[in-house]
């Protein structure tokens, strides 16, 4: 490459060396509460060591300088683990902080911060840590070489063997033995190569009964044999080593075709490829308009004649498999792991502890789970939010939890798991619990609710009320109530990606917020209604049944119309006038289709005109000024290419802004 | 600077020709946005978007106007992540507009000026002013 033009690298500069320092201060993290070893160490140094080398490709001479700083601290420590204190850590951490800093700066174009005190610093730390009996003062040249410390691996890889097998064509579980033949000898080494593919081996779709693989082992050629010769109707046709070992064809009579599947397998790590974030966002919004795009052509073929419209209709079927096929892996390409929010919390947790003089032992589980990256984005600030909530207002300080007898360190439980089609968060903290009626007669005093309000409010509805504007962003309380500020934004955050707060809490014991969040954003399943001449779309999550009845034949409780629905009798409402708009005239002696949803207040009957069906749609956000509609919380296409709103059926039932008693949601 | 100029009923209204995406014929319907104000026309869908339309003759006077003809055109503003549309009666064409005298007297934040486009009085509309009347014409309540 005759011009190394640094520009085009800046973003994959800016995303490696991030994950770099992520990674570094999460092991850093983890080796503060386990046992110090070279190897983790070791590990420490290898991630200093990239940001280094990325810096000094890149040309940052500050950034590599520090880098190098950082780097020869770790190496010391590399070689005299037992110096590592927390001293040490906090040091690292501080140098992760600043070169971070040099990144951010980098992404901003900013020029970097000054480090030159930090760096002081880390040279001071690394002298003080030289072994006595070293006659070097400092070793400006062990900076280790460019390439990663880990051996270059050409020089001792085991042999590479093309094993060509038949399946017998007698046999009666062809795929069976073929797996089976396939599994022995992975287990003798690394497998990397099949043809045809292992899905068409296991099928037992092979041409001649005829396969083959590569395999690298240490294990001789007879062991080889003997191995496939112990699984049943699987036969040796061939057997050869590999000179080069990548690109090597497998032999001729064991390819009948030239094998589609003919991809790498085995324990070689998955290929993948940076993609920009933005471009996914695009994917997704061209796949749900290619969906709705055929949905138009369906439409329009309906004014087609019969014989036309048939035919017509087989291709869209086929179009619309394909579009959903593709809308499918967008999604799933999408789908982050949630470990890109957990990640950070150790560290956040150590630090907030630290600062609180408070001692926690954090907990992460499943954060291999994986959601739509929408959401997992909107989950960022509120998770960080419950975790400083759990550690500086949930668990005791040290003293006190000995006072009541618990252990002096709390532990923080963040845990996630798939439950059906949603995922459930879960931050839980062993501390002191909220106290209900002290939210409610600080929500009483705010005028959130009124004392007869208070004194019916089910425990649920009581510890939501520490997530009510009013009441969360009001600082004295939050010493009071146990629950900080901010808890209106996380409960916001969490519906706005379609998911719902809950918690739960026992006095003196400890609380747990528990977020359930849906998988991805983009498709809704939507009961269409029709209401006057519009159409509206409500999410069958929210739907708790349809009942037909009379307007005539409702009862009433304090002059309002209620159903009688199941056990329970729910409001009814008209959904026309909940939505302001003009309503068809209507018979209440005539059948008509109520709705009933779950809102945020409870069960609601919402009368409308008619029943339209279920559809499954492309959900599409609400842009401005659209934002600003009450009582919407989406939009979408349909076939016909009109548009339907999505109601916000949780709030459906909220009186407008103006006529509440105090702040909601508007 | 070039501006589209365009009819609302009989009067002559002016935006900069940066401020204009496209402009098509407006739809047979719209889907009602509910709670909003009447100057909300609903919102059309164009080319898979969802785009809002706003009824030009309600928002500049507040009175309902005088039975609006069918038809019309839909003026698309050239708006950073979002769209909107502005109901209008018909557009004339673009034409450079130098000069714009302030009204006399100020009264509509949705004015920018007077002009004279080809000895016919024609008014400049504020592209902000616009913007905020809009807003506040879908947030009713």
């Amino acid at each position: 490459m005759a011009q190394w033009d640094t520009s085009r690298y800046t973003s994959l500069f800016i995303s490696e060396a991030t994950e770099h320092l992520e990674a570094l201060s999460k092991e850093l993290v983890r080796l503060e509460q386990g046992e110090v070893t070279a190897e983790a160490i070791d590990s420490l140094f290898r991630h200093a060591h990239s940001v280094k080398g990325m810096a000094g490709s890149m040309g940052f001479e500050a950034t590599t300088a520090l880098g190098h700083k950082l780097e020869d601290l770790l190496d010391r420590v590399r070689t005299t683990p037992t110096r590592f204190d927390r001293g040490v850590a906090d040091l690292v951490l501080q140098a992760c902080d600043a070169l971070t800093a040099h990144v951010k700066a980098v992404a901003a174009g900013q020029p970097f911060p000054d480090a030159a005190p930090l760096m002081a610093q880390l040279v001071a730390a690394t002298q003080s840590m030289r072994p006595g009996t070293t006659p070097l003062p400092f070793k400006e040249n062990a900076a280790p070489p460019l390439v990663e410390t880990t051996p270059a691996p050409e020089s001792n890889l085991p042999p590479r063997w093309l094993i060509s097998l038949k399946v017998s064509a007698s046999s009666a579980q062809p795929g069976v033995r073929g797996f089976l033949a396939y599994k022995r000898l992975g287990s003798l080494g690394n497998l990397f190569r099949c043809a045809p593919s292992l899905d068409e081996v296991k099928a037992g779709k092979l041409q001649g009964g005829l396969f083959a693989v590569e395999l690298e082992t240490t294990e001789t050629e007879a062991n080889i044999q003997k191995t496939v010769s112990q699984v049943a109707d699987v036969t040796l046709v061939s057997i050869e080593k590999v000179v080069a070992p990548p690109p090597v064809p497998a032999a001729e009579e064991a390819r009948p075709e030239s094998s589609p599947g003919d991809r790498v397998v085995g324990q070689e790590p998955q290929r993948t490829v940076r993609v920009k974030t933005e471009l996914l966002d695009e994917f997704l919004d061209l796949a749900g308009e290619l969906l709705l795009a055929t949905a138009g052509v369906r439409e329009a073929g309906r004014t087609l004649h019969e014989d036309a419209r048939s035919q017509l209709n087989v291709s869209v079927d086929r179009l619309h498999g394909l579009v959903r096929g593709l809308h499918d892996k967008v999604m799933e390409a999408r789908m982050t792991p949630v470990s890109v929010i957990t990640d950070r919390l150790p560290r956040a947790a150590r630090d907030i502890a630290r600062r609180r003089g408070r001692e926690i032992e954090l907990i992460v589980a499943g954060s291999e789970v994986e959601l739509d990256r929408a959401i997992v984005d909107e989950l960022n600030d509120p998770v960080l939010h419950l975790l400083r909530n759990a550690i500086d207002h949930g668990v005791e300080p040290p003293e006190e939890r000995r006072m009541r007898g618990k252990p002096p360190r709390g532990t923080v439980k963040v845990s996630v798991r798939r439950a059906s089609d949603r995922v459930l968060l879960e931050v839980e903290d062993d501390g002191r619990g909220m106290d209900t009626e002290r939210l409610k007669t600080i929500a009483v005093e705010r005028g959130l609710i009124t004392a007869e309000q208070a004194k019916d409010l089910p425990e649920r509805d009581a510890l939501l009320l520490s997530a009510a504007p009013g009441l969360s962003t009001a600082t004295t309380v939050t010493d009071i109530s146990g629950r900080g500020v901010g808890m209106d934004a996380v409960k916001r955050a969490v519906e706005q990606v379609g998911g719902t707060l809950e918690i739960i809490s026992k006095r003196g014991v400890g609380t747990t917020f528990r977020l359930s969040l849906p998988l991805t954003v983009a498709m809704v399943n939507l009961l269409l209604v029709s209401v006057g001449d519009d159409v509206y779309g409500l999410p069958i999550g929210k739907v708790a049944g349809v009942v037909e009845t009379t307007r005539a034949t409702l009862a009433h409780s304090q002059d309002l119309p209620v159903l009688q629905f199941g056990q329970a009798v729910v409001p009814a409402r008209e959904l026309s006038a909940l939505l302001g708009v003009p309503a068809r005239l209507h018979d209440v002696n005539a059948a008509c289709p109520f709705v009933v949803v779950e809102t945020d207040e409870g069960r609601v009957a919402l009368a409308v005109d008619a029943l339209l069906g279920q559809e499954e749609v492309v959900l599409k956000a609400l842009r401005r000024p659209l934002d600003k509609v009450r009582g919407l919380s989406g939009v979408t296409v349909l076939g016909n290419g009109r548009p339907v709103f999505i109601l916000d059926v949780a709030r459906i039932d909220a009186p407008a802004p103006h006529a509440r008693a105090a702040g909601g949601d508007a | 600077m070039r501006h589209v100029i365009f009819l609302v009923g009989k009067d002559r209204y002016a935006l900069p020709l940066d401020a204009v995406r496209e402009v098509v014929v407006a739809p047979d319907r719209y889907t009602r946005v509910p709670h909003a104000g009447t100057s909300v026309k609903g919102v059309m869908t164009l080319r898979g978007r969802v785009v809002p339309v706003v009824d030009l003759a309600r928002l500049l006077v507040a009175a309902p106007s005088e039975g609006q003809p069918a038809g019309g055109k839909v003026v698309l503003l050239e708006l950073t992540r979002r769209d909107l549309g502005l109901l209008v009666t018909e557009v004339e064409g673009i034409e450079p507009i130098e000069q714009v005298d302030r009204p006399p007297h100020t009264t509509s934040r949705l004015v920018r000026g007077l002009t004279r486009v080809k000895e016919q009085a024609a008014t400049v509309l504020d592209l902000q002013g616009l913007d905020s009347a809009v807003a506040s014409a879908f947030a009713t309540e």
